[in-house]
């Protein structure tokens, strides 16, 4: 898992993308990407997100959550991760999540296991920034 | 012994630090008190704690150096 400054750029996402073709026993690769949301509260509009993360603690639980994938679908072959930090504006990607596999049944339910882990495990914090420069933290549904 | 304290998130901010250290701790519960006088604001808050990285769920034997850390719910993604 990588966290990066700033958003997950397009490069960053192809770069991705060609290192999945580097395991040619995959069928499949499941990309998620999730985007700040342009949310509405109390009339302002969300314009960007801050991150914060603990950083020495999430490269242990991603690897928690690696082995708990792979254990879970045998035939997941790689599982990449890029989270940001720092400020992410709206319509931007703050996390990229692919899991690439033998075939689109692991692939694709390794992909959304692994994100509802991401959200659940690793110790990440976001700050909704809005259009007037207020700011309020935000915790996961 | 001496403990360094970090806090994340929401906690940052309402304690108007990232990190304090502290000396002549006794125990996690000797901490826990000292950091409600240092801030007693926290105890509004929803927390876990971890202790060199790991999170604990009961009163943990601390040691010389550690780090304990004051997570609010995590919300990566």
């Amino acid at each position: 898992m990588h966290l990066i400054n700033g958003p997950v750029t397009t490069s960053a996402i192809s770069g991705i993308i060609a290192k999945g073709g580097e395991n040619q026993e995959c069928g499949a690769h499941s990309l998620f990407l999730g985007q700040v949301r342009r949310d509405q509260s109390d009339g302002k509009y969300v314009r960007a997100i801050e991150y914060s993360a603990y950083e020495e603690m999430v490269i242990p639980e991603a690897d928690k959550i690696f082995k708990l994938i792979m254990s879970e679908y045998d035939d997941v072959k790689a599982i990449e991760i890029i989270h940001s930090k720092g400020i992410v504006k709206a319509g931007e990607i703050s996390l990229l999540v692919m899991v690439s596999a033998g075939h689109r049944d692991h692939s694709n339910k390794a992909c959304a296991k692994a994100v509802e882990l991401i959200k659940e495990r690793i110790p990440i914090w976001k700050k909704e920034i809005f259009e007037d420069n207020s700011a309020q933290w935000r915790e996961n549904e | 012994m001496e403990i360094n304290v970090l806090f994340f998130g929401v906690l940052a901010d309402v304690t108007g630090t990232s990190r304090k250290h502290y000396r002549d701790i006794k125990s996690f519960d000797d901490l826990k008190h000292r950091i409600g006088d240092d801030f007693p604001e926290i105890t509004h808050y929803n927390f876990r704690i971890a202790v060199n990285n790991k999170i604990v769920n009961e009163d943990p034997l601390l040691r010389q150096d550690d780090e304990v850390a004051y997570l609010p719910p995590f919300a990566g993604g």
